[in-house]
């Protein structure tokens, strides 16, 4: 019965090849010392809530190699996908591991937007914030042929009618593509209550712009910009506080020099769970800090378009308080929260 | 397009060291399209940070190579166990399975190659030949187009069942029922989710159908296991085709790779819907469709011809718009970012080595698939010479890793068991589950396209009649419903005059 064994054979090393990129977690209570003096004992688990080969996954991937290949964590780094309820599942996942050390998860702007949804009963504050790493923008496009020119002009032609523009963006309303473009509008004095918004999936938004089905797109900057560079779309504004630099991307123009008071940040940065040690999030603070200032980094960051954006523990708590505010007020006004 | 550029493309394409990756990438795309559940996605994504600092192309041309490998390797599973491998390979298991178990595994193997690499082939031609100006199809499909392409789809229920025509609308309303749990996508409410956050985003494709087809075939497996296992498994690997076989799938893939390409091509549709669209019509088209799901050579042909040529297709956008049709290419997207090239509307200007190597390399990579996988059929096949309790544990334990692979999480295995238990009460009582799963596929985009159209609108139907391919779908779609019965409606009253006459005679 040679097939029986091959057949074994294979399922032996698919096995196994789930092992290598599975999980390696045991709770065990690491022992920490004094103030500083903490180091990782065993592998640690960085949780991407988002299934394999999102924004969340890559981002996560592309640092724990970083940290471990720079020998920055002298530990595995096992990256592990929690996907589900727009990152519901890997929240409640780490929640339960209070005071885990060795755990830690990736996380952006959504971490506000899906419990303000009332998709989460967990928020930013059931967590320990441990350095913010990087930073992107939103971009709002329209089609080359586009009649508005500015986002003055959109801004405008909204005042006059909220249903006179239809907004497309790749998630639900009430989630960041949705909300970012509401609160760049309302700074230009819009009636956010009725604007007519689609939401797309699997990266649609960008062929129904391109197709003339709506009129405009709320993405993200490095969606825009290729597009940009072929002519293809025209860039009303970037949510970036000031202009940015590089090709194609520094003749964006920001919100604020068309006197729109409004920027938005779409951050990335880790958390770990509820009560962990001072001392490893002091650790993992400079671990991150450090990792920042690799070469290696520097290629991969400009890879991707992304922007440096380190703040550490206090740092990120104070900034998220401050969004968290803002946004739940916003979406008190919309009519979103729950 | 010039001719100069194939060749350089050729060049980057069979350069040693791209050779060696899009063989990796074959191979371990039919491995992972193989087992059950276990899609390119994941493999792909778990392949990105190792292509750091690897050249575009090269990385490119390997996780190409485990996108369309993947498709390929998975009829495999669904004609031997009615697993399918990959979600494009469903429609295969309609006509693999039954050939399967009437002995002819090999045969069946044989055909899914064949037409795999035809179609696969025959869609890079036109990649190479079209792309640029197929690319604006890509865009001109809104809401409202893909609206009535998949109303057309729906249009095919009742021919999808041998049985009673409400019994498979039944199990489409059913089909479309289950599409509506998770987050709504238009409005963000969560329907029928029950507060548990691992239903907000939907019910995954795969996990229904490894229950309903997989799942419920064990289970009659093993209500069956006292028969006698009769047939002769002794040839169950021979792959010879005869002339008249291997004429007859000329049509099917000749017709399929033509519309898998052009489905494969527009975002959203892919190689799913495009299987299942080229199955039906096959079945319309052919003079005997109750041959179909009894094992047809065509049945088998058409959706493996239309589900490698959509795999093809989907590069379209991908490459010369820079717009993702599918998850897949949209972690492929992700890839081409890390290793430093920007995807977008100037690739082919900027890179062109990835842009020709990459379709170049598809050719190779095909003909690796084929001449990887028609050795193998013979051993493959032998799978169900296993003794029965072996295989059918076999088929449990592949279901649940493959879901698990993909979800992470145990409380998707009991989803799967429940739509396992489903489909063998559906089996007991004679519903049929293709008519489901087709209106579960097609039932949520089109309610999404739907309601996207009526947003932009402002509520107005008039949206519908403003596009010529919208109504061109709209009136075909009156015409596979009508056509059928109205013809119907004329046999019946020949055969009547027919009766009528000879009971006059007698």
């Amino acid at each position: 019965m040679k097939n029986i064994r091959l057949i074994f054979l294979l399922m032996g090393a698919f096995m196994l090849f789930l092992a290598g990129c599975g999980n390696t977690q045991e709770s065990g209570e690491a022992a920490s010392g004094a103030e500083g003096s903490w180091q990782p004992e065993k592998p640690i688990e960085v949780v991407a809530p988002a299934g394999p080969g999102g924004g969340w996954d890559t981002t996560a991937r592309a640092i724990a190699k970083l940290l471990e290949s720079e020998n920055i964590i002298d530990q595995r780094m096992a990256v592990v996908n929690k996907p589900g309820g727009g990152g519901a599942v890997g929240w409640a996942y780490v929640n339960g591991k209070a005071g885990d050390n060795h755990t830690m998860f990736i996380a952006s702007p959504p971490l506000h937007f899906v419990p303000l949804n009332g998709q989460s009963d967990l928020d930013y504050q059931d967590f320990t914030p441990l350095s913010a790493v990087i930073a992107d923008y939103a971009a709002f496009i329209v089609k080359a042929d586009s009649p508005y020119n500015s986002m003055t002009d959109l801004v405008e032609a909204l005042k006059k009618d909220p249903q006179a523009v239809s907004v497309v963006g790749d998630s639900a309303p009430g989630s960041m593509d949705h909300m970012q473009f509401v609160k760049a509008v309302k700074a230009g004095g819009v009636d956010v209550k009725n604007l007519k918004y689609v939401s797309a999936q699997d990266g649609g938004g960008m062929s129904m712009l391109l197709g003339g089905k709506v009129d405009v797109y709320s993405t993200g900057l490095a969606e825009a910009t290729e597009q940009a560079r072929a002519g293809k779309v025209k860039v009303l504004a970037i949510t970036a506080p000031e202009r940015l630099e590089g090709e194609t991307i520094s003749e964006f123009p920001t919100l604020k020099e068309q006197g729109i008071d409004d920027e938005f940040v779409v951050w990335r940065g880790f958390f770990g769970p509820k009560d962990m040690d001072p001392a490893a999030v002091k650790y993992y603070e400079d671990a991150f800090k450090q990792m920042m200032e690799t070469e290696q980094w520097k290629e991969v960051r400009d890879n991707f378009g992304w922007t440096d954006n380190y703040m550490n523990s206090e740092e990120f708590a104070v900034f998220l308080e401050e969004e968290h505010k803002e946004i739940e007020a916003l979406m008190e006004e919309v009519g979103l929260k729950q | 397009m010039d001719f100069s550029s194939i060749l350089y493309g050729f060049q980057v394409a069979l350069s040693p060291g791209n050779l060696i990756f899009a063989f990796i990438g074959v191979l371990a795309g039919t491995v992972i399209g193989m087992l059950p559940g276990l899609g390119p996605i994941s493999a792909i994504a778990i392949m990105i940070p190792l292509s750091y600092g690897m050249d575009p192309a090269s990385a490119l041309i390997l996780m190409a190579g485990v996108y369309y490998g993947a498709v390929f390797g998975g009829s495999t599973s669904s004609i031997l166990l009615n697993a399918p491998g990959v979600s494009g390979t469903v429609a295969t298991s309609f006509d693999g399975y039954p050939m399967a178990q009437q002995g002819k595994a090999g045969k069946a193997l044989a055909i899914a190659a064949i037409s795999s690499f035809a179609g696969g082939t025959i869609s890079v031609v036109f990649l190479m030949l079209v792309a640029p100006f197929v690319a604006d199809l890509a865009v001109t499909f809104g809401p409202t187009e893909y609206f009535a392409l998949m109303l057309l789809g729906l249009t095919a229920i009742s021919s999808l069942s041998d049985g009673s025509t409400i019994k498979a609308m039944i199990a489409a309303v059913v089909g479309l029922m289950i599409a509506t749990v998770g987050m709504d996508q238009q409005t963000g409410t969560s329907r029928f989710t029950f507060g548990n956050p691992s239903l907000l985003e939907g019910i995954d494709f795969l996990i229904v159908a490894l229950g309903l087809f997989a799942l419920a075939e064990v289970c009659q497996l093993i209500l069956r296991r006292k028969e006698k296992e009769s047939k002769k498994k002794s040839d169950v690997g021979n792959l010879k085709l005869s002339k008249g076989e291997l004429k007859e799938m000329g049509g099917p893939i000749s017709r399929h790779s033509v519309l898998g390409f052009i489905l494969g091509v527009l975002p959203g549709a892919g190689a799913t819907i495009a299987s299942f669209l080229s199955y039906i019509s096959e079945k319309r088209l052919s003079k005997d469709p109750s041959s179909f799901g009894k094992g047809n050579i065509k049945g088998i042909a058409a959706p493996e011809t239309s589900n490698n040529a959509a795999t093809s297709g989907a590069f379209v956008p991908l490459l010369t718009l820079g717009i993702p049709g599918s998850g897949t290419t949209a972690v492929l997207l992700g890839a081409l970012l890390v290793v430093g090239v920007q995807p977008g509307p100037l690739m082919l200007q900027d890179h062109p080595d990835v842009f020709w190597g990459v379709i170049a390399s598809m050719y190779i990579g095909n003909l690796f698939l084929l001449i990887l996988n028609l050795p193998l059929i013979p051993f493959l096949a032998k799978i169900l010479a296993i003794p029965r309790q072996l295989l059918i544990s076999l088929i449990i334990v592949f279901c649940l890793i493959g879901v698990y692979a993909v979800s992470f999480s145990t409380f998707h295995l009991y989803i799967l068991l429940g739509f396992g238990v489903l489909g063998f009460l559906m089996r007991m009582f004679s519903f049929p589950a293709a008519p489901f799963i087709l209106a579960f596929i097609l039932g949520g985009m089109m309610e999404q396209s739907f309601r996207q159209a009526m947003t932009i609108s402002n509520g107005s139907y008039n949206v519908f009649f403003q596009s010529n391919i919208t109504i061109a779908l709209f009136i075909v779609s009156l015409l596979s419903i009508f056509v059928p019965i109205i013809s119907g409606y004329f046999k019946k009253k020949a055969e009547a005059n027919e009766d009528e006459r000879k009971g006059r005679t007698a």
